[in-house]
């Protein structure tokens, strides 16, 4: 019953767990990155009015919102390499899901975003002689940006905290190398307690700073 | 380009898969059942607790919104049972994580709901003489509660989705029965593929539900929370 | 006359700002009280004090000759359930109405006699009728706050305060927040009501009102009573310059000036 907290045995693998936190950092940040960035064109795909962009764009919206992330992560790991034509490994793999998940949530935040804007903003572009991409560019998205920061920022806290999933496919990011450890030094309740003390540390900062953009959002409305 | 689809495997495995989305089910289920009433507990005590209540429980609230489920639910399988010196089997320690995981999400989201009330309601019942407890159930609540449907039935699918972190510590839930059914068959990426439509059927059905509510109300004059 | 309600010395102020300074003010029983004053001037600030949505911050009232709170070391305590139990004896109607949306026009009145006074069922459904009927809308008992106009939401939560058997009924700009054709059904509802005797002490705009339907008419400025008396003599001969300034300001007392081009 009475436990003896040794934190010591955490400290001494502290190495491993950096290695385990930049490697969190490494993934959460490229899906991230590659997330908002294809996001943008599947939601702008969503948005049209053309069926052939619209039906595509929704069917893999509707497929990567509606099924577990780690369903995703696992298919990647475990089945896509048997018809791909390469090598898939860990990183690939959860980088593949994680990124395609965020894409799909991230769609959904810039169609909603570019919803917002009202129509006279685009008409107001066309009327000037921009192209579609030009009044999206110059006149909508810097409008929409402002108002989808929040919930970008909260989509890249929930990624962040699916990074902890590709532990699940052995890549050595941080709750993976908490796993390793506590296995090899018997130290369960440290290690988890240190993994969720770093995760809230890193991401709390975060999802205060969502709160104020979204306390002066709802200020200027 | 030669690989051979064979799905006989996976429908000879269907009771197997299917039993999976029972628990799957029942793990969802079970941690709505505890988690709801939880998360309006911790709503109410991080709305008007006294300071000593309110820091804490934000605390805690916060927590277990920005750690991820997976380092909670070891926490509870693997260093919980040595900490208080009981064993927990997994159903039980992934009804526990889950059942306190959502509650965190649901407390905010009553909380949202609370707070989108006009100020004119609880004006109004104090003017006729009914305390905050009466306000708060026959007032507030009954107008909140409508408006946070979308949002908490949208956490309902959340947690649905999360619960796939059970079959890490190997509690037979879908997931966990495709991986080893997929070990045994060798038919990896029918059964994935297979399971993950399961879950994409189930899950679009529940989406479709809630948007389709969400659409009725926003009609009957309800603002929406989120 | 016997006396309802006794404000004696209210001073109310909202951290640095004093927006009462120091009001006593007497209402017997059946008297219609209005006060008038410019926005600023702290009336909607003094009526919301009587029912203690506000705690004065000095002060002391009293209803039916008993005072509120209870003395302790130079200041007055307030319990919240002398409060709540206060507030069920004294009736108010405000600005927005703040109907219960989720509960019909019949269940909006009889939410105070339920879950307040515990009345039993015949007794909260008799009182609902009766209020209902009261105010006219009788015929609309089953219809939500949203499928009614400005003017009957209004009616009907002068009927959710009436339903308490109140001894003295507040109105805060009872008829601001409502288109101008709707005013009239509103002001026709509170007049019968001072006819029949209810006390009342009334926060309003509209003079004609004022002039025709009170008893007292006083006249707020900047956290003080400035002029006080029959509407005669505060409307027709108000004395002060403020009084005079605020009533130049509103047309029904006064011929619009021939405009010359």
């Amino acid at each position: 019953m009475d436990h003896n907290w040794d934190f010591a045995s955490v400290l001494a693998n502290k190495t491993l767990l950096l290695i385990g936190l930049q490697n969190t950092l490494i993934l959460g940040s490229v899906c991230l990155v590659l997330g908002l960035f294809f996001g943008l064109f599947v939601g702008a795909a969503r948005f049209s009015r053309k069926s052939w962009l619209y039906y595509p764009a929704t069917a893999f919206v509707e497929l990567f919102r509606n099924t577990p992330v780690l369903v995703q992560i696992m298919w990647f790991f475990f089945a896509f390499p048997i018809i791909a034509p390469f090598r898939i490994d860990a990183f690939t793999a959860a980088t593949l899901g994680l990124t395609l998940n965020t894409v799909a949530f991230s769609s959904e935040i810039y169609r909603a975003g570019l919803q917002s804007i009202h129509k006279g903003q685009w008409e107001a572009g066309k009327a000037l002689g921009m192209s579609y991409w030009q009044q999206m560019r110059r006149v909508v998205l810097p409008q929409a940006v402002r108002r989808m920061l929040p919930a970008f920022m909260n989509r890249a806290v929930e990624l962040f905290k699916m990074t902890s999933l590709a532990s699940v496919i052995a890549y050595g990011e941080l709750m993976y190398q908490a796993k390793v450890v506590s296995t090899i030094s018997f130290n369960p309740i440290e290690m988890y307690t240190s993994v969720a003390l770093i995760f809230f540390l890193v991401l709390f900062p975060a999802t205060i700073l969502v709160r104020r953009f979204e306390a002066r959002d709802t200020f200027e409305r | 380009m030669g690989y051979e689809w064979d799905f006989a495997v996976v429908f000879r495995n269907s009771d197997l898969l299917l039993l999976g989305l029972v628990n799957t089910l029942k793990v969802t289920g079970l941690a709505l059942l505890f988690g709801v009433p939880l998360g309006l507990l911790l709503a109410l005590l991080r709305l008007y607790g006294n300071r000593a209540v309110r820091l804490p429980v934000g605390f805690v609230i916060e927590f277990l919104r920005t750690t991820p489920p997976i380092a909670q639910l070891f926490w509870f399988f693997f260093a919980m049972p040595i900490l208080i010196g009981v064993e927990i089997d997994p159903f039980r320690a992934s009804v526990l994580t889950f059942s306190l995981q959502s509650s965190a999400f649901f407390a905010e989201v009553f909380r949202g709901g609370i707070q989108s009330i006009d100020s004119g309601q609880w004006e109004a019942a104090k003017a006729i003489g009914m305390n905050r407890n009466q306000t708060l159930g026959r007032i507030i609540l009954p107008q909140a509660v409508k408006r946070m449907i979308p949002a908490f039935l949208e956490r309902a699918i959340e947690l649905m989705k999360t619960t796939t972190l059970v079959s890490t510590i190997s509690y037979a839930d879908l997931l966990y029965q495709a991986n080893s059914i997929a070990q045994s068959t060798y038919r990896t990426i029918e059964v994935f593929t297979v399971a993950a439509a399961m879950y994409f059927v189930v899950i679009l059905a529940c989406s479709i539900a809630v948007r389709r509510l969400e659409i009725r109300l926003a009609r009957s004059g309800e603002t929406i929370v989120n | 006359m016997k006396e309802v309600l006794r404000i004696e010395g209210l001073h109310k102020s909202f951290a640095e700002l004093e927006v009462l300074k120091g009001i006593d003010l007497s209402v017997d029983k059946g008297e219609t009280v209005v006060l008038l004053g410019a926005s600023g001037s702290g009336k909607s600030t003094l009526l919301r004090c009587v029912n203690f949505m506000e705690i004065p911050t000095s002060g002391r009232i009293h209803l039916e000759g008993k005072a509120i709170g209870s003395a302790r070391n130079g200041r007055i305590a307030y319990g919240e359930r002398e409060l709540t139990q206060l507030r069920s004896r004294v009736g108010m109607v405000f600005q927005h109405f703040n109907l219960f949306p989720h509960m019909t026009a019949l269940e909006n009145v009889m939410e105070g006699p339920r879950t307040v006074l515990k009345c039993d069922a015949s007794e909260c459904r008799r009182r609902g009728e009766k209020y209902l009927d009261k105010v006219g809308l009788g015929w609309k008992a089953d219809a939500y706050p949203a499928q009614l106009s400005g003017g009957q939401q209004q009616r009907i939560a002068i009927a959710r305060a009436l339903a308490m058997e109140p001894e003295i009924m507040l109105f805060d700009e009872a008829t601001s927040a409502l288109d101008p054709e709707l005013v009239g059904e509103v002001l026709e509802t509170m007049k019968e009501l001072a006819e029949e005797g209810m006390t009342m002490l009334i926060v309003t705009h509209e003079l004609g009102f004022a002039y025709t339907v009170a008893d007292k008419v006083l006249f707020l400025s900047e956290g003080s009573i400035l002029e006080q008396g029959t509407p005669a003599e505060v409307l027709t001969y108000p004395r002060q310059d403020a009084t005079k300034n605020f009533l130049r300001g509103h047309n029904m007392f006064r011929l619009p000036e021939p405009q010359i081009d």
